[in-house]
């Protein structure tokens, strides 16, 4: 019996959801909005971490010595700089190779090849390629430069502010987030409204149906169990567009990012892919008690039985 | 079987349906609760399948207090109780066959005893060949038929009939009458509202007649007489 009352209350279910098809594209619309909303707030959030540890990854300082620096000096710089906590790694390029490296660099620049013949001899000091743990480190390892002991023996020092790109992509990426969940509260909102009023109307258009089902003892559990489980269907079917949208896009998108970070580096694809039971779990589960709620609402208002 | 108590009803602000009633139907009669509109025979109808709940006295149906039914146990009574009404009430978009068998599905009948139950039913109201009409393409009669046969799946002890023949011509209203007085004959305990002179005085049965919310006469094998 228990058995099929559950088929009939499914069966019912479809039955509403079917000849009510508009209501319940435009439900399932708007549900799919809210949810891709929510997941493109989470591709921002993978894509900021990334930028951020890619920006990380390469901050450094070029310290380029006077060319007639003793090695002693640089190699007390190098044992120094080491020291510090908010060094990551010291790496000491010599004269030579410095020498040869813009040589090379410089290989197809006549003018600067023809330059360097005239001037006779290595205009390069040794160098000494600092990196740092975090942005936030910078500042120090910049102090560090101004120690009395190799001060004088710096001839130029090379670096970007970092601190302040790894700020600016925090802001905006803070400005998107909160745009994202300002307009996901919106969608959320309206599908909100829309549920409650596609269970309303499901209700209006059943007011016949429902009057003879009490009438010839329907329990109160099977007449609202169908529009709980139509609740539920309309759920479903949000996910699962979602997820058919989702795989592609970021498949699409992946590429684009990859050329600005190297391959791979994003991993958006595969991030949802070993997430993915996770994060559109958990969607759907709230997206169900959510939905449910307003339905349940819908019904304690409308549906008297 | 069916027994009121000293039964009021009142509806806001001031409006009597019924004052005061005291009545005792038993298991297997025929009874018809006649009188004018407004007079309170729906609202005594409609506290037989506890449609409402009485103000004041206590509503009894085969020893069970409904006075103060739980909302759960509604189903349970009114899968007792046959309802019929003068409008019908089936639904347009389902066959005859569906609109019986509704009655059994949503009660959670299994689907092979909703295939013995209404077939036979069917012939019973003598709608075996329309089967798969729906209700537009049925007479009056015949649809009220359809709406005695969903009234009849459970097998009630009572069946309540609130102005069967009140949208339907003569002979029509005979051919209602005449399959009341079968269903009366198999043991179901007939409640018969009517305004309809004609029915009252061919039955030949017990007549109640109210009056402004009151029983003012009850007689067995009576006449409409107001």
């Amino acid at each position: 019996m228990m058995l099929t009352s559950t088929y009939r209350i499914i069966k019912f279910a479809f039955q509403n959801f079917w000849r009510n098809i508009w209501l319940s594209i435009i439900t399932v619309s708007m549900l799919v909005l809210t949810l891709l909303t929510v997941n493109i707030l989470l591709v921002v959030n993978r894509v900021t971490d990334q930028t951020i540890a890619f920006v990380e990854n390469r901050i450094e300082v070029s310290v380029y010595f006077n060319e007639k620096t003793e090695q002693v000096k640089i190699n007390d710089a190098l044992t120094y700089f080491r020291t510090l906590p908010e060094v990551k790694d010291v790496q000491e390029i010599s004269a030579d190779e410095a020498f040869a490296i813009f040589k090379t660099r410089h290989a197809n620049d006549a003018d600067i090849l023809n330059s360097l013949e005239e001037l006779g001899k290595n205009p390069f000091g040794p160098t000494l390629i600092i990196k740092a743990h975090q942005a936030k480190d910078f500042d120090a390892i910049i102090t560090a430069l101004d120690h009395p002991r190799f001060r004088d023996d710096i001839r130029q020092r090379n670096f970007s502010d970092y601190q302040s790109i790894v700020s600016k992509i925090r802001k905006t990426t803070s400005e998107i987030r909160t745009g994202g969940m300002i307009l996901s509260g919106i969608f959320f909102l309206i599908a909100l409204l829309i549920i409650f009023n596609t269970v309303r109307v499901a209700i209006f258009i059943h007011r016949e149906e429902i009057g003879i089902m009490r009438l010839v003892g329907a329990s109160s559990n099977f007449i609202r169990a169908p529009f709980l489980v139509e609740t539920i269907i309309l759920s479903v079917f949000s996910i699962l567009i979602v997820i058919a949208i989702m795989y592609p896009a970021l498949a699409l998108i992946e590429p684009k990012f990859s050329q600005y970070f190297g391959p791979g580096t994003t991993g958006l694809v595969s991030y949802f892919e070993q997430n993915g039971l996770l994060i559109f779990g958990t969607q759907f589960l709230a997206l169900l008690i959510v939905t449910m709620g307003s339905t349940a609402l819908a019904m304690r208002k409308h549906l008297k039985v | 079987m069916i027994h009121f108590k000293n039964v009021s009803k009142f509806y806001p602000p001031d409006i009597v349906g019924l004052d005061a009633v005291n009545l005792r139907i038993e298991h297997g009669e025929f009874v018809s609760i006649v009188g004018q509109s407004g007079t309170g025979k729906s609202t005594l109808a409609k506290l037989l399948f506890a449609e409402e709940r009485p103000s004041k006295g206590v509503v009894e149906i085969g020893g069970w207090d409904i006075t103060k039914i739980r909302a759960s146990d509604v189903p349970l009574l009114r899968r007792q109780i046959g309802v019929v009404f003068q409008d019908f009430k089936l639904l347009p978009k389902k066959t005859v066959y569906e609109n019986i068998a509704f009655a059994l599905q949503v009660a959670g009948i299994p689907s092979v005893r909703v295939r013995e139950v209404v077939p036979r039913v069917l012939s019973i109201v003598g709608l075996d060949d329309k089967a798969h009409r729906f209700p537009q393409q049925l007479s009056g009669g015949e649809q009220q038929r359809v709406a005695i046969g969903r009234a009849l799946v459970h097998q009630p002890k009572i069946l309540v009939a609130d102005e069967p023949t009140g949208n339907l011509d003569t002979l029509n209203s005979r051919d209602i009458l005449e399959l009341l007085k079968k269903i009366n004959e198999f043991g179901t305990t007939v409640v018969l509202v009517t305004h309809d002179r004609e029915i009252v005085n061919r039955l030949k049965r017990r007549v109640i007649t109210l009056e402004g919310g009151k029983i003012v006469s009850d007689v067995e094998e009576g006449r409409y007489r107001l």
